[in-house]
């Protein structure tokens, strides 16, 4: 089923918080905006993934927790965790 | 039957054959036009040659420049003493024609001289140069444009730019030009290793792969056997290669969708065989353990006879992985060209490579994806060392899930183009081997100056070039 932006950022917060074992009412909703990534894994793919090279249109999602800045990527398909200590995370 | 429908059943009869004769002709324009001779006086060849092909010519003379004929009751030793004087030599003589002697100037002078010195001698009825007759390699610019009856064609500006949509005409593959000589063929198979192919797709249906009833379902020691009768998915090891996402059909459409059915699109080629195979899923991602599967998949095929000669790959990472590379070879060890995207991620992969379009083996071509403009598209990685070629790349129609098209940018979609011009070659060339098949494809570019310091060939793909 395709994910929707309300529907991503809301992942993103839940997963967020997961990691931080922080409240969700302690994410911040910093900035949501679209944009079109590299790839299908939204320019960040997990080690040992391979993903189409198409332009794939969709959402950058940035939260605010703790005094720190977290980047999702999201599309129809999926929401992605980029760079989280050093790694990417398909959420 | 009255008067009237006498007449109107004589004219339509009238029209068929009309028809049926001007389809003919055609044809056998069509015919003699791709194998057109050439003809070239015998002495022009000698001079045009190389000094490895005068090198030959000593060690086996005896190429006649001219013919001349000798009137009747010239003796033998009067042409002895001619060829004596001239510095020639009797190379042949024509015996159904007597008098008629094929000479060889053993001094290459130039042959209308040496005509006409000949013509002045009163033992000489004629002399002409002796000329050359062969097939002539055809020259592309010259191919009559084919055009399909397809009712989007006129949005694939990557076959035929006019300069639609701001575009630069002529930024194209010439593929009407290609399709003059060859619009493919289902004796060639293509594998899609991607995210799987809509097959049943109308655009599509007629050109997909299904496992020939002659052929044993795959089996693998450790997956156990597999009804492959569609091709293969190696992400569960089930027999449907169905695809979620879209982006293999994209790509499959754009090497093969039916060209000329007067519907959607044409692909590069108009006929051909695709097989699909899926590692990617809904989301357009996918492993590489499940890459590597896939390509198992097409060397075990190929072994049991299918003519599969050529793998497209729109897809990779930056992670390096020797056992994929190893896959690879092997294919390139059972005659199966490789075709990778570059990658979309605007930098150079001679300092920083995507895999696998940067693994050194033989079969691998890296593809560059360009513009409508001939420009190296934004987001295209380069590379002169690692990227091959370049082809379009950017707003490319082409199938999508569900009967519908949708237009779709990144060197994923340039690699299927590069992907369907190999197997334009493979249908006029059945019996080329991947190492011709490379050579030809990066020697079949338009040169463009942008591109020179960006891909190895410095050029764009032209499909007319790789079938003359």
């Amino acid at each position: 089923m395709a994910i929707s932006k309300a529907d991503a950022i809301e992942k993103a917060r839940k997963d967020l918080a997961q990691r931080l074992n922080v409240d969700a009412s302690a994410i911040k909703e910093q900035s949501v905006e679209d944009d079109d990534f590299p790839d299908m894994a939204l320019g960040a793919a997990e080690d040992d993934e391979m993903s189409g090279q198409m332009i794939t249109s969709g959402w950058r999602i940035r939260l605010g927790a703790n005094g720190q800045n977290y980047e999702y990527r999201a599309d129809k398909n999926q929401v992605r965790l980029v760079g989280f200590r050093g790694k990417n995370y398909r959420v | 039957m009255n008067r009237n429908n006498f007449l109107i059943h004589l004219a339509l009869a009238v029209v068929l054959i009309l028809i049926a004769a001007f389809a003919g002709q055609l044809n056998r324009w069509r015919h003699e036009w791709k194998h057109r001779v050439h003809i070239m006086p015998i002495a022009e060849k000698k001079r045009a040659s190389t000094a490895e092909e005068i090198a030959l010519a000593e060690n086996h003379p005896g190429r006649a420049e001219l013919l001349v004929k000798f009137k009747s009751g010239t003796s033998a030793g009067a042409i002895d003493k001619i060829m004596e004087q001239f510095h020639d030599r009797v190379e042949d003589r024509i015996e159904s024609d007597p008098g008629l002697e094929a000479i060889d100037d053993l001094d290459d002078a130039n042959v209308d001289a040496t005509v006409a010195k000949y013509n002045t001698l009163p033992e000489v009825e004629y002399a002409e140069p002796n000329y050359e007759i062969e097939q002539d390699a055809v020259d592309s610019s010259s191919f009559v444009p084919v055009l399909p009856h397809d009712p989007r064609f006129t949005d694939q500006w990557a076959l035929a730019n006019s300069g639609q949509r701001g575009g630069k005409e002529g930024a194209d593959i010439s593929a009407t030009r290609a399709w003059a000589v060859t619009t493919g063929s289902d004796k060639v198979v293509v594998a899609v290793l991607d995210s799987g192919v809509d097959y049943t797709h109308e655009d599509l249906a007629p050109n997909m792969w299904t496992r020939p009833a002659s052929l044993g379902p795959y089996h693998d020691n450790e997956l156990g056997t597999i009804d492959d009768t569609n091709g293969f998915n190696a992400i569960d090891n089930a027999s449907d290669p169905m695809d979620e996402n879209g982006h293999g059909t994209h790509c499959a459409g754009i090497i093969g969708a039916e060209g000329s059915n007067d519907i959607g699109i044409s692909g590069v080629n108009w006929k051909v065989q695709i097989m699909p195979l899926k590692f990617m899923n809904a989301g357009g991602f996918g492993t590489t353990k499940d890459a590597i599967e896939a390509i198992n998949y097409v060397i075990d095929r190929k072994k049991a006879g299918v003519n599969v000669r050529i793998i497209s790959a729109s897809w990779g990472s930056t992670q390096k992985s020797r056992a994929l590379e190893e896959v690879i070879r092997k294919a390139y060890e059972s005659d199966i060209l490789f075709v990778a995207a570059s990658g979309n991620a605007s930098t150079n992969n001679d300092r920083n490579p995507h895999f696998p379009s940067s693994y050194n083996v033989p079969n691998v071509i890296s593809v560059a994806a360009l513009d409508r403009n001939d420009q190296l598209a934004k987001f295209s990685n380069f590379g002169v060392k690692s990227v091959a070629i370049a082809a379009p790349g950017v707003d490319i129609l082409s199938t999508w899930l569900g009967n519908e098209y949708e237009e779709k940018s990144g060197t994923s979609m340039a690699t299927p183009v590069v992907a369907g011009v190999a197997a334009l070659i493979v249908s006029e060339n059945p019996r080329i081997s991947v190492d011709q098949l490379r050579k030809r494809l990066l020697d079949s570019v338009d040169p463009l100056p942008q591109l020179k310091d960006k891909v190895t060939t410095g050029g764009r793909i032209n499909a007319a070039k790789a079938v003359e």
